[in-house]
């Protein structure tokens, strides 16, 4: 593992996201309400830049006609065809085993936002 | 590849960046009165809304993610496709398109309008638009010449008026009710085939949303998903109308591409045509041959969306069956939700057929206007 610094911890408020390119791989990095997350930055399904999504929730697994809404803050959008992807594990929702983009380690460390790669 | 021509996008789709003020320099005065209203040009009338109408809108599906790509936002926050400078930036370079084909992306619906006069104004507005801000903008650009359907003879004029200007490569005609295999329609084909210009159909943006646009089977969807993988529907049975009222006999030289509608449905319409001409071949005499060769000699399909399907083997096999050697041209829509990317979408087809597919039927169907 290689630990690549991003930027400084206040270059990244919540809402900002960063790309940055390590060993030649974009990884998108993105505060949300002051949690750090790292994601390959390239949808498996046609390569869109995924970090340049939307930050949301997402409806919820439900009964025919009724809607639910959870999970805010943890699902991103991909920004082409709306595949949606758990923020934390980078497994889609769609399809968790298979369509997946690898999460990162990423932390505050001396004031510096680290991703370990 | 032949030509020089690597990768050609037949579907891509330029926007107004001011709504339908974005046409104000293309109408004369009695033109700006009628789409714009007598209050435009005042402060509180800037607005597109201002106006005495604005083109048909789908204001009834919700697609979640929106139906534009997220990133394809201008930096200023404004229309997507509506900066020519952003799109040949993400499109042209970014996927080495060699040659985008454009159609407005605003008047899709403009068949759907129930004043003839308005529509067939707004098309000769649109194709001015659509010369001057893109087709002279960058010679990778290409464009569709757009006509109002309401009027057939409006249309071919309008079709005479544009043909000889540098860029254009098909007439996009939006779609109404009724099937466009009739006769209403035929001056506009005998317009395309004198010029030697294929005629595109696309999906209308408010099928089966207005009293005169197309109509979907059965009844009106009530969500996105269902409305959006049911608006094949009405190219299967545009496809079936061509062919049986005879419009490829009666115009040999005539081209139709039908772009976005799918393709894999076609398998059971030749299937079912060629099966039913056997026994009926009486009731249209004027067809001489199987109802599938005349599909596969005149129309033209473009790829996006295109299939997914778990066994690549199926979609080799769907390809195979609708002869996409001949009859696919690939297209992205960009800049819309649905974008297959140039350098991906086709990328596991057999080699010979993605290179067809990729550029040589289209350089075949466009001929020296697209190069």
């Amino acid at each position: 593992m290689a630990r690549h610094v991003v930027c400084r911890a206040d270059e990244l408020p919540p809402g900002g996201v960063r790309e940055v390119e390590v060993g030649g791989r974009s990884i998108g990095v993105l505060n949300v309400d002051g949690t750090l997350y790292a994601l390959r930055n390239v949808c498996p399904h046609q390569g869109a830049p995924l970090c340049r999504g939307t930050v949301g929730g997402t409806m919820l697994p439900s009964r025919p006609q009724e809607w639910v809404y959870g999970r805010d803050g943890q699902v991103l959008r991909c920004p082409w065809h709306g595949w949606e992807f758990d923020l934390t594990t980078g497994r889609s929702l769609i399809d968790p085993a298979r369509v997946r983009v690898k999460a990162y380690p990423v932390a505050v460390e001396e004031g510096n936002v680290v991703v370990e790669v | 590849m032949r030509n020089g021509l690597e990768r050609v996008d037949a579907d891509v789709h330029p926007h107004f960046d001011r709504g339908v003020a974005t046409l104000e320099p293309y109408l004369d005065a009695a033109g700006k009165r009628r789409v714009l209203g007598s209050a435009f040009g005042q402060a509180w009338a800037a607005e597109a809304y201002a106006s005495q109408f604005t083109l048909p809108k789908n204001d009834l599906y919700i697609n979640p993610g929106g139906v534009m790509r997220r990133d394809t936002y201008t930096p200023d926050g404004s229309v997507p496709g509506s900066d020519p400078d952003l799109l040949v930036e993400q499109l042209v370079e970014g996927c080495d398109v060699d040659r985008a084909v454009l159609t407005c992306g605003n008047t899709m619906g403009l068949g759907a309008l129930a004043d003839p006069d308005l529509a067939a104004r707004v098309a000769s507005a649109v194709n001015e638009w659509m010369l001057e801000r893109w087709l002279q903008h960058d010679r990778r650009l290409r464009g569709s010449l757009l006509v109002a359907p309401q009027d057939a003879t409006l249309a071919a004029a309008e079709i005479d008026r544009m043909a000889g200007r540098d860029g254009f490569v098909q007439v996009h005609m939006p779609m109404r009710e009724g099937l466009i295999g009739e006769r209403h329609y035929w001056p506009i084909y005998a317009a395309a085939e004198r010029h030697g210009l294929p005629v595109a159909i696309h999906p209308n943006s408010v099928d089966t949303i207005y009293r005169h646009a197309p109509n979907i089977a059965g009844g009106t969807p009530t969500y996105y998903i269902e409305w959006h993988s049911t608006l094949t529907e009405i190219f299967q049975a545009a496809v079936i109308s061509l062919v049986c009222q005879g419009v490829f006999e009666r115009f040999p030289g005539l081209k139709v591409v039908v772009t976005e509608g799918g393709f894999a449905w076609l398998v059971d319409v030749l299937w079912r045509m060629d099966k039913n001409w056997e026994s009926l071949r009486e009731e249209v005499p004027w067809l001489k041959r199987r109802p599938s060769e005349y599909v596969f000699d005149h129309v033209r399909f473009t790829t996006q969306p295109f299939p997914e399907p778990e066994r690549p083997e199926h979609l080799a096999a769907v390809c195979e069956i609708v002869q996409a050697d001949r009859t696919l041209l690939f297209s992205s829509d960009y800049p819309h939700w649905d974008f297959d990317n140039p350098l991906r979408a086709i990328a596991k087809l057999p080699e010979q057929t993605r290179r067809r597919v990729q550029a040589d039927n289209a350089v075949e169907l466009y001929g020296d206007r697209l190069l």
